[in-house]
């Protein structure tokens, strides 16, 4: 068809104005049910408020705004690749200034958690599940321990320094602190975790 | 007044002078603070992108604590206060209550219906009192940088901030202190912290356009109410002039400190002698 290969119609944009039968409702609950309050995705109306006040959207590969049309329409692929989950620092400005309550730093939390089950791994990913694993162990992050998991004796190295100086100021304790019964706490998460 | 105080992670350790300068300054304004008893990590931005569920027990477990104590739990770090009000907030939605609720009785703790909410200490220290006057010592002629970040005003329906793009909370407490406040296009844009770790750079990237509009202010200092934000902009402060070889030297201070020294409060007592890059400029500057 000709249509397909013309950008706009009598001035109208093709791609959005066609979307309609290509929304994937599968796809769209399974962020929603991931329990974030991204319930209003299939509202979004495309207007790129969201992108306009990204953080980094100038090292996205896709925006914010993209990123929710690619989950409407079900092109889970694209999304898993996308880098802009790893870029989202969560600040929410996305989410302050959408005119339709779509909530789009919600939506791509969900996302990189269905990731992260799927199996995507990367430099973020390691970090975040480190992160939860060491909460989960002691109920009180050990930071420490965190730089040395994630980065391995080289990343100790170069934080050495500072490391010093905290704990020359009294900033930095040698030994983690954990929560009373950091046994029951952990075994509850962890449940959570596999389900 | 009497609060339930979440310290979090941070206050205990890297921000050992906001733990230190909110309790003094609290005190000193007759607010009385009870630390949470077995209070335990909220999971930061990076839990609930993990698993939405684990990162809503997580910070749902200490609003659980507070409702247990019958009293308004007041969270310092911007992190902590919105995992906190955000859990609150899933408390009160059916369907999330049901599943964290499941989770936080495997760890024997009961979520009860008491009405409790979550403060922040800008948000107490800027609406529920005037702290004008118990200035005893303004800081006249200081040349301040308000910076807000992300998680302490945003999203407005979580944090009932006055404005999640453009707050002037935390302004105008330092107006109150006697200090002058510049106008900081940059004070709610995010600092990277969440990604400072994995993606080093582009934080970097993020921060050192902090500290280039407040040098380019003109501020003497950038004072701030997170952690994550001081780790930043403090703690990387070396690392980042470093990078791009450039020079700040631009002391980064807690809300708190600057308000305790309007207090008439000692700097050692606010824990101003635990920072990385010396605030001895901006002490020098108030006479001290």
């Amino acid at each position: 068809m000709a249509v397909k290969n013309k950008k706009f119609l009598f001035g109208l944009k093709v791609d959005r104005q066609l979307d309609g039968d290509k929304m994937n409702r599968e796809f769209l609950d399974k962020v929603i049910a991931e329990g974030g309050e991204g319930a209003a995705i299939a509202a979004c109306m495309q207007c790129g408020t969201c992108s306009g006040g990204c953080t980094n959207i100038d090292l996205m590969d896709m925006s914010p705004r993209t990123l929710v049309l690619m989950v409407q329409r079900g092109e889970w692929e694209k999304v898993l690749k996308s880098n802009a989950l790893w870029l989202c620092t969560s600040c929410y400005i996305c989410t302050s200034r959408c005119p339709r309550g779509v909530r789009p730093a919600d939506v791509i939390e969900a996302v990189k958690a269905i990731g992260i089950r799927q199996g995507v791994e990367n430099d973020s990913t390691k970090f975040n599940q480190i992160f939860v694993e060491l909460v989960e162990k002691r109920g009180i992050l050990f930071e420490p321990e965190l730089m040395q998991k994630y980065g391995g004796l080289q990343a100790m190295l170069a934080q050495a320094k500072l490391g010093i100086q905290l704990t020359l100021k009294g900033k930095m304790s040698p030994l983690p602190a954990k929560i009373k019964d950091p046994k029951k706490f952990s075994e509850a998460l962890e449940k959570v975790g596999k389900q | 007044m009497k609060y339930s105080y979440y310290p979090g992670c941070s206050l205990h350790t890297t921000a050992k002078e906001f733990d230190m300068s909110t309790k003094v300054v609290m005190t000193e304004l007759g607010i009385e603070l009870k630390e949470l008893h077995d209070w335990s990590c909220c999971g930061g931005s990076v839990a609930a992108g993990v698993s939405h569920d684990v990162g809503m027990a997580m910070a749902a477990r200490n609003v659980a604590l507070a409702q247990k104590e019958n009293l308004d739990l007041l969270a310092s770090c911007s992190g902590c206060y919105n995992k906190s009000a955000r859990a609150l907030k899933a408390l009160d939605t059916e369907a999330e209550k049901e599943r964290i609720t499941a989770i936080l009785s495997e760890m024997g703790i009961s979520v009860s219906d008491c009405n409790i909410r979550v403060r922040n200490v800008v948000d107490v220290l800027a609406n529920d009192l005037d702290i004008s006057p118990h200035i005893k010592k303004p800081l006249t002629g200081l040349k301040v940088a308000c910076y807000y970040g992300c998680l302490l005003t945003r999203p407005a329906d979580i944090t009932g901030w006055d404005s999640p793009v453009f707050p002037m909370s935390m302004d105008k407490l330092a107006q109150a202190c006697g200090a002058e406040v510049v106008d900081f296009r940059s004070k709610t844009k995010c600092c990277g912290g969440p990604i400072l770790v994995s993606k080093q750079e582009v934080a970097f990237e993020l921060t050192k356009k902090l500290l280039d509009e407040a040098k380019s202010l003109g501020a003497d200092c950038i004072v701030l109410a997170c952690p994550l934000c001081s780790t930043n902009l403090e703690l990387r402060q070396p690392d980042i002039e470093k990078n791009y070889n450039v020079s700040y030297n631009l002391p980064i201070l807690y809300i708190t400190e600057i308000i305790g020294l309007a207090l008439g409060i000692k700097p050692g007592k606010l824990g101003l002698n635990k920072h990385i890059v010396s605030p001895k400029t901006v002490l020098n500057k108030l006479g001290f």
